[in-house]
């Protein structure tokens, strides 16, 4: 991986998911992304947010990859990848030093020690780490933003370590090597979608966002601008469809057409008063249905499906917390949830969410130039293009003296 | 043929013995009746038919307690006598609720004893609730595969199923009387096709040939429709039977049996088109037999019972030591039964547990909620 060489020139960011792959190209003037191309194919090989099929999906990504390069008329060098599912594993590691100055004074230093002694910790045999993310740190027992120039005995620094199976790493990363494309680093899906959507303040305040894709549903949750945990739980839209065409005895495609147009996250008893025709046009082939089955399969899978991410934060949060009783509230989290991913566009989302998460919620629209890319589905993608751009390292000094332009020309 | 040693309905097992038990008043009189079970106190509901218990030696007239070793052990040590049981029988209905001891033990037993007698082995097995937990499941899923084998005809019934049909609120009794109605309709059209006398007869034979391969899928519906149009209501009705829409049941079959009937309105180009509307939805590409009877004390009441199966699959050969020899020759096994294929569009993907579910079966299934009717 290459993160940490200033940003290229051109910055391209890809996000596979179950349902279809989405690709931005920007070119970067001023730490600004102005677009070049978008493109957007139908994945294939790609089950509940795991890899089944390899070829089929590097045919996806090479057609996503060679639209972006057709439209914008450039080469692609290196692109951020996201990252989500249930490969995606995060874990709590610690690292503590004792304070070694005489006076109790914690130095820059310490901290920095601190903080590698917590990265030192190997991740599981198998795995590979992906990214770190700041927890609060400890001087002590108590909590404190930034321990250096504070007095006090131990100091201990946290961290979530977001790991993946190193397969599933090397084969991203080869895959792309493949089309002659570095992997310049992944990001984690949940965090790209908070950074498309989610205001710096609430950030700071508290906010839990959930991204509802096909095939997974990964949330993550920032307390005092800190990432505290992040999960991800394989039961995402396509299930909805999946309930649909199961209790209808109808197609996959019928059931996501019937999805899309009357399927709610909330269920009415007077629903079941209106019948439905799949067509409209009750020509032959047209099928009636009664639209209270179709927003009773659908709310029920939808609220279980965030019922499953209250249940995996709480477990995760008293893992944080060891000894305090946690309540995913509105005292926590003052600006509540914010909804991405396609199960998002589902009816009454938000209002489904509120009462399943107990907790205020909005659905997320990134901010957009395109008019039609200003939907919770491409909250991610967006998003990622902005994360990238904040988290790439200052631009490097140019270099001088007279053989600059030979050591651009060769990067030595 | 000895209408009298026509059909014989055993129930095995507790639950296998109770849905006998509810069955036994509705049941024609050409059906004989057997309990079959190790526990002794189950053996004691009036049916007026044979008693057999399983396993004095093993059990003492105590159940297995869930044990399907104990309850296979206590089969096989009264072979003798199961196989007097069935001695002269044409057709065995074999009704057990799989997932306790004594059902998923013996019934594979029992089933291949039926058949060696020389009957004709229809098997009607409940698959437990959801929340009986894993063990039951298991068990089940495991009874289910060695009776498919066995057994010449299986209808699985997941009882999570059966409360979908009725309302939330109804008595749980009124769930399976739902299904109980179910198989006592279909009995009494496979028990007509032995009595003389129909409008159209049916060659018990042919009827049997539908059905002469082990293991082959099968499909078992039955509706009834009543005044003006009453063929075609019942026809409908049989098309929409809950136990034909089970998610991964069989809904197209090469062969089929369809039993029409009805009181004295009961013309036979009624009977004939309620098969036709049958064959739409089921198949019968192969041979569609027909039985169509004129009960005087039907009234205006039409019935329509469907049996019909098509020839297994063949079964990839299992290759490795776990393989036994002959094993290539067994049948693959195409219904409900298998787990995978109640998770709709995601059988064959890997199984996903969350808090010990398996999240890929729809959740209104899970939580057994009655879905509004449809339009």
């Amino acid at each position: 991986m290459t993160k940490n060489k200033p940003l290229p020139a051109l910055l391209a960011v890809i996000d596979i998911g179950t349902h279809k792959t989405v690709a931005l190209l920007g070119q970067i003037i001023d730490g600004k992304a102005r677009m070049l191309s978008i493109s957007e194919r139908r994945t294939d090989g790609v089950v509940k947010g795991t890899v089944v099929d390899l070829e089929k999906l590097h045919v996806s990504v090479h057609e996503v990859i060679n639209d972006l390069e057709r439209v914008a008329q450039r080469g692609i060098e290196e692109v951020y990848l996201s990252i989500s599912g249930p490969a995606v594993e995060g874990e709590r590691v610690k690292g503590f030093i004792a304070v070694p100055a005489h006076d109790g004074k914690v130095t820059n230093r310490d901290f920095q020690e601190a903080m590698l002694s917590a990265k030192r910790l190997e991740p599981p045999a198998g795995r590979a780490t992906i990214l770190y993310m700041r927890q609060p740190t400890m001087l002590d027992g108590k909590t404190v933003t930034n321990p250096v120039g504070m007095q006090g005995k131990r100091l201990e620094v946290n961290f979530w370590r977001v790991a993946m199976e190193e397969g599933n790493v090397r084969f991203r990363v080869n895959m792309l090597n493949g089309m002659s494309i570095t992997v310049r680093d992944f990001i984690l899906a949940a965090h790209a979608a908070a950074c498309g959507v989610a205001s710096e303040a609430e950030k700071q305040s508290g906010v839990l966002v959930v991204d509802c894709g096909a095939g997974t549903t990964d949330w993550i949750l920032y307390y005092k601008e800190h990432i505290l945990c992040a999960g991800s739980i394989p039961v995402g839209g396509e299930h909805v469809t999946n309930d649909l065409s199961v209790a209808l005895r109808i197609s996959r495609e019928t059931a996501e057409d019937l999805k899309v147009r009357f399927a709610s996250g909330l269920h009415r008893d007077t629903d079941a008063n209106q019948t439905i025709w799949k067509d409209g046009d009750k020509g032959v082939g047209d099928q009636q249905f009664n639209r209270g089955t179709i927003t009773q399969v659908a709310s029920l899978r939808f609220q279980e499906i965030l019922a499953f991410v209250q249940k995996d934060i709480i477990r995760q949060l008293e893992q944080i917390f060891p000894g305090h009783a946690v309540k995913l509230d509105q005292q926590f989290l003052p600006a509540g949830a914010i909804l991405t991913g396609g199960a998002a566009n589902l009816a009454e989302a938000a209002e489904a969410a509120q009462l399943a998460l107990g907790l205020p919620t909005r659905v997320g629209i990134p901010k957009f130039e395109t008019e039609n890319m200003r939907k919770p589905e491409y909250a991610v993608v967006i998003g990622m293009m902005k994360a990238a751009i904040e988290d790439a390292p200052p631009a490097a000094p140019r270099r001088q003296g007279s053989m600059a332009w030979l050591r651009e020309l060769f990067r030595f | 043929m000895n209408p009298q040693r026509a059909i014989l309905l055993v129930g095995l097992g507790g639950a296998g013995c109770s849905i006998v038990a509810r069955l036994v008043p509705t049941l024609p009189a050409e059906v004989n009746v057997a309990l079959i079970d190790t526990d002794a106190s189950a053996l004691g509901q009036p049916t007026g038919g044979e008693i057999l218990q399983l396993g004095r030696a093993q059990t003492r007239g105590m159940g297995t307690g869930g044990e399907v070793a104990l309850g296979t052990t206590s089969a096989e040590s009264e072979e003798p006598a199961l196989r007097r049981l069935f001695t002269g029988y044409t057709l065995v209905v074999l009704v057990t609720g799989l997932g306790g001891g004594t059902g998923s033990g013996a019934a594979p037993f029992v089933a291949t004893v039926a058949t060696d007698a020389g009957a004709t082995v229809l098997a009607y097995a409940t698959i437990p609730f959801s929340h009986e937990g894993e063990r039951r499941k298991r068990q089940a899923s495991e009874a289910l595969e060695r009776l498919a084998a066995k057994a010449h005809g299986l209808v699985a019934v997941q009882n999570d199923l059966l409360l979908l049909q009725v309302s939330k609120e109804a008595p749980l009794s009124e769930s399976f009387a739902a299904a109980d109605e179910w198989v006592a309709g279909a009995l009494r059209a496979l028990a007509g096709i032995f009595v003389p006398g129909a409008l159209v007869p049916a060659n018990p034979a042919a009827v049997r040939a539908i059905l002469a391969t082990p293991g082959s899928p099968t499909l078992f519906t039955y509706g009834r429709g009543e005044g003006a149009g009453a063929a075609m209501a019942a026809a409908r009705s049989a098309n929409e039977c809950p136990l034909a829409h089970a998610p991964g049941a069989t809904t197209k079959v090469a062969s089929l049996f369809v039993a029409v009937t009805g009181g004295p309105t009961l013309s036979a180009s009624d009977a004939f088109e309620a098969v036709a509307a049958v064959r739409m939805r089921f198949g019968g590409e192969t041979s569609t037999l027909l039985c169509a009877r004129v009960v005087p004390d039907f009234g205006e009441r039409v019935e329509v019972a469907v049996l019909g199966a098509s020839l297994p699959m063949p079964k990839p050969v299992k290759k490795g030591k776990g393989a036994k020899p002959g094993e290539e020759h067994q049948q693959i096994f195409g219904f409900a039964t298998d787990e995978s294929l109640r998770r709709g569009l995601f059988g064959g993907t890997p199984l996903t547990f969350i808090d010990g579910q398996d999240v890929d079966v729809p959740t209104y299934i899970r939580r057994a909620v009655r879905l509004p009717a449809g339009p």
